[in-house]
């Protein structure tokens, strides 16, 4: 199993969703499930706390790019805290930084959510 | 920085994606491990994500359904340079050096234009019933 997800709900109402592992073509499918289950359970404001993700690969930022679309569809929001260089390396190749605005820390991303 | 005189080569079959991905990780970990190269190295770091994608691609469709032989790889390091090689007996793959970064909100698309743009070369082949895939990195 290349990747683990742990979730968890915060004091302002919204999730925060802790990938573990490589978030790639076989991780993507944990990271897809876990959002579906946050949006049934009403939290439309998620963090995706991405500090325990060693790698991402294309499918795996396309599962980040399903989450946002999903999560908007439902008025809600979501945002990227902690990732990793190569996480960073990756969005900065494809632009998609300037799709997800990503934050240092889950403290830094929760604030004003 | 290390010199990487000493002879590199890793060799493995590739039989299913989780642990077909993991065995690519690892082989990239021992050339870091062979160059001196830390997790962060920039050069290191695109040969991994390119490998990764076109790894991906080869295990994904290079075996539908499993039913086809194990994906052979093959990584070298000659001079600073990676080279890896991966064979697959899956379908021919059609019109792979066309395809373009796809729009921003695209939730697919993306690895074969990024392993080609991460690469010094990236070379792909039909030869007889297998697929050859060539990707070749100055690190």
């Amino acid at each position: 199993m290349s990747l683990e997800v742990q979730t968890r709900q915060v004091d302002s109402g919204a999730t925060v969703v802790a990938p573990t592992g490589r978030l790639d073509v076989a991780g993507a499918p944990a990271l897809k499930d876990a959002i579906s289950e946050a949006l049934k359970s009403g939290q439309a404001k998620v963090v995706i706390d991405m500090e325990g993700v060693s790698f991402v690969d294309s499918t795996g930022l396309g599962s980040v790019i399903a989450a946002l679309k999903q999560i908007r569809s439902s008025q809600g929001d979501l945002r990227l805290a902690a990732p990793n260089q190569q996480v960073r390396v990756v969005l900065e190749l494809t632009t998609l930084d300037r799709v997800f605005p990503y934050y240092s820390t889950v403290e830094e991303a929760l604030t004003g959510f | 920085m290390r010199s990487s005189a000493e002879p590199f080569e890793f060799h493995a079959t590739l039989s299913h994606l989780d642990e077909g991905l993991e065995t690519l990780h690892e082989s990239v970990q021992k050339l870091r491990e062979a160059t001196g190269r830390d997790k962060n190295d920039r050069n290191v770091m695109h040969f991994e994500i390119a490998l990764a994608e076109i790894g991906a691609n080869v295990l994904t469709h290079g075996r539908p359904s499993g039913e086809h032989p194990p994906v052979e790889y093959i990584l070298k390091l000659d001079h600073d340079t990676a080279r890896a090689s991966l064979i697959d007996a899956g379908p021919p793959v059609d019109d792979f050096l066309s395809r373009a970064m796809p729009d921003p909100t695209s939730e697919a698309g993306r690895g074969l234009p990024m392993a080609r743009w991460l690469l010094d070369e990236l070379l792909y082949k039909r030869d007889g019933e297998v697929n050859k895939w060539r990707l070749v990195k100055h690190l």
